[in-house]
């Protein structure tokens, strides 16, 4: 049985402008020890569809409308606040971005590291810190014996994000949830805190889900990835398969966007258009307006419901598009910044 | 062709002032310690760095946003940090900035034709209503929006957008240099090309002199002529954009690159990458030497750590520090 199998979600943000559907019907399975990539532009749902999980939306104006989350066994989604307590920062931890804003400045690094194991453990102060400093020097803090009890300003960036990462896997976690983990560090120390990462989870077993835009780090450290678009899964599988085999016009023209793919001299390609506002109802595919394939038929009706192009490689399928032209016949576009004010006019 | 733009062993200094109640100094931030280069008329350069490394202070200090401790910005044969403060405001039009975070650097209680307008206005004072207003369409046209959307607010704007009208007004007063510090990144990667491919074209169809920083050397590979490393305050490898990128001579470039994580499954599960350790020394506290010793992969020794590199042309047109250490070459 999967660690976590999460089906139809869906969360709205009910606000004056109106309903904005963040997530509109995720579905997906994670295995132990696996790693799930969800990849996405701001404004796509991958956050959220995070957030839903360890039932940390503001309501209101936030609503999980549907959907179930079933973490071995019991359902995430219908727990009581008490049970939720009871699973979260002990057998589902958090990393996230900004590592100034997620650490108490008022605290020592100590005390916070300290407080999951003394919550969910009965261990004795002196163990529990013991167990923090083996912590520190495992995700490469050096001196973690005199540094434990400093505070968070006196650590940089990088080695904040290697508290935070300390912290979360304190406990010995099932599921590593990572939020945008290395998106406000340098890609040195970026480098650094994905091995850390990985080789944590090689030691311990944990599942974790990598919240990400950047299809490079996805590509190193991922087993599986989650293509998400206007709150809807475009393109699902392996990472041989979405990389080397992506079926969705969406995944294949992010993929074109990558500067260092691209031959130099030559203009970058790229996505014509906005990414889609998820606060008005969208007809047939999200992705239709900037698509860059020969239209075969105006979008109406529902969006497009996952299928299974075989070996679980899942991708929305769009009938409104002919996907099957290859992408350099339909270069060049439209001026980008046209397109976008034409839309806005 | 002559020198366009000309530093001469720039160095900004922050003193950052004596600890309370003492006479004891709290130390001095060498954020830009020592650069000279030159650009050409409508070359771009590309400065690359971590974070913290001075490169952002760099544009600032060139710009005279922030006054350079000691050393020269000649801009066309005028010295820039020795002009008085009126001139210098009247040469400003000259050189104009982009900045990295459109939601920050527009004002937010201007229309975009307020904010146009101002700044077409400093090159031609004399342009006013109907002739105003063919010219700021005719700047957003260029920049690829609507001339319909002139009546609109910041806040009305996508991200990308944003930085069209950013890219606009420092273009409105018809500049020579523009500097663009971080000006994609805070923008998705599908507008982020948009924006890339939007700077690339204007420079060259305007034969304008761009400064481009950014952290992202994949980003810098693609726009930039040249591109700089900077270390540190200082600048530790110079070269064409394809050597700097193919043939890196210094191990920091080595590792810069190689920690850009490829977006291709299998080449990430095989390759090997340079790690550095650590994080980017203080430069309050430099190391000495060869600044980039304790962080360095490779075996170093006392050598190192006491002789300062010089910075010289090791290919032709391709500079790096010296250090014999950092520039072994690697099977």
């Amino acid at each position: 049985m999967a660690l976590l199998e999460v089906s139809d979600l869906r969360t709205s943000f009910h606000t004056r402008g109106g309903v904005v559907r963040a997530v509109d019907g995720v579905s997906f399975t994670l295995d132990k020890g696996e790693t799930l990539g969800i990849v996405g532009e701001s404004g796509s749902g991958k956050s959220v569809t995070c957030y839903s999980l360890m039932k940390l939306i503001p309501e209101p104006p936030g609503r999980i409308e549907s959907g179930t989350a079933f973490f071995d066994g019991q359902d995430l989604l219908q727990m009581s606040p008490k049970q939720l307590r009871k699973i979260r920062g002990n057998r589902i931890s958090m990393i996230f971005q900004d590592p100034m804003t997620s650490l108490n400045p008022y605290l020592r690094i100590s005390t916070q590291l300290i407080e999951a194991l003394r919550i969910h453990t009965n261990i004795d102060k002196k163990a529990a810190l013991k167990k923090a400093i083996e912590a520190l020097e495992e995700v490469g803090i050096p001196g973690a014996a005199q540094r434990v009890n400093q505070y968070p300003h006196e650590f940089s960036g990088g080695m904040r994000q290697r508290v935070m990462i300390a912290m979360a896997l304190i406990t010995e976690p099932d599921l590593l949830i990572a939020d945008e983990p290395t998106t406000a560090l340098d890609v040195t120390v970026q480098a650094q805190i994905l091995d850390i990462i990985k080789e944590r989870q090689n030691r311990l077993g944990t599942a974790v889900i990598l919240v990400t835009h950047d299809l490079g780090v996805v590509a190193g450290t991922c087993d599986k990835v989650n293509v998400m678009y206007g709150g809807k899964l475009m393109e699902s599988g392996t990472a041989e398969q979405v990389f080397y085999n992506a079926i969705h016009p969406y995944t294949r023209s992010l993929q074109k966007t990558i500067p260092s793919l691209q031959a130099k001299g030559e203009n970058l390609y790229t996505i014509a258009g906005l990414p889609p506002d998820v606060s008005k109802p969208i007809h047939g595919c999200a992705f239709y307006p900037r698509c860059p394939y020969p239209k075969t038929g105006a979008p109406e009706g529902d969006r497009p419901q996952l299928v299974d192009a075989g070996d679980g490689h899942c991708f929305a399928d769009c009938r409104f598009c002919d996907s099957s032209a290859p992408i350099e016949t339909v270069l060049p576009q439209k001026d980008a910044g046209d397109l976008a004010g034409e839309e806005l006019a | 062709m002559s020198d366009f733009l000309v530093l001469d062993d720039l160095k900004t200094h922050f003193d950052l002032g004596n600890k309370a109640f003492s006479r004891q100094s709290k130390g001095v931030v060498k954020a830009v310690d020592g650069i000279s280069l030159t650009v050409q008329e409508g070359e771009i350069l590309g400065l690359v760095g971590e974070s913290g490394c001075g490169k952002s202070t760099l544009g600032r200090t060139i710009l005279q946003l922030i006054k350079p401790t000691s050393g020269r910005v000649i801009l066309e044969g005028r010295e820039l940090n020795a002009l008085p403060e009126k001139e210098l405001r009247k040469a400003r039009i000259d050189f104009q900035m982009i900045f990295q975070d459109p939601y920050a650097s527009l004002n937010p209680r201007m229309t975009v034709m307020d904010t146009l307008g101002e700044a077409v206005r400093t090159r031609h004072p004399e342009l006013k209503g109907e002739a105003l207003r063919a010219r700021i369409a005719e700047l957003m046209r260029t920049v690829g929006m609507n001339p319909a959307q002139m009546r609109r607010y910041p806040h009305e704007f996508s991200g990308g957008q944003r930085q069209r009208v950013a890219i606009a007004r420092a273009l409105a007063p018809e500049p020579k240099l523009i500097i663009a510090d971080e000006p994609v990144s805070a923008l998705d990667v599908s507008i982020q090309s948009q924006i890339l491919n939007l700077l690339k074209d204007l420079t060259r169809k305007m034969g304008l002199t761009m400064i481009f920083i950014s952290h992202d050397l994949s980003v810098v590979r693609y726009i930039a002529d040249r591109i700089a490393v900077m270390y540190l305050g200082k600048i530790i490898e110079l070269g064409s954009a394809e050597d700097i990128v193919d043939d890196p001579l210094h191990i920091y470039t080595r590792a810069l690159m190689s920690a850009i994580p490829r977006p291709d499954p299998r080449l990430e599960r095989s390759r090997s990458r340079i790690v550095l350790e650590g994080d980017p020394p203080s430069p309050m506290n430099p190391p000495s030497g060869c600044n980039f010793w304790p962080r360095s992969p490779v075996q170093h020794d006392d050598y190192m750590k006491s002789h300062e590199p010089v910075f010289e042309e090791i290919v032709p047109g391709h500079y790096a520090a010296n250090c014999p250490f950092c520039l072994q070459k690697q099977s």
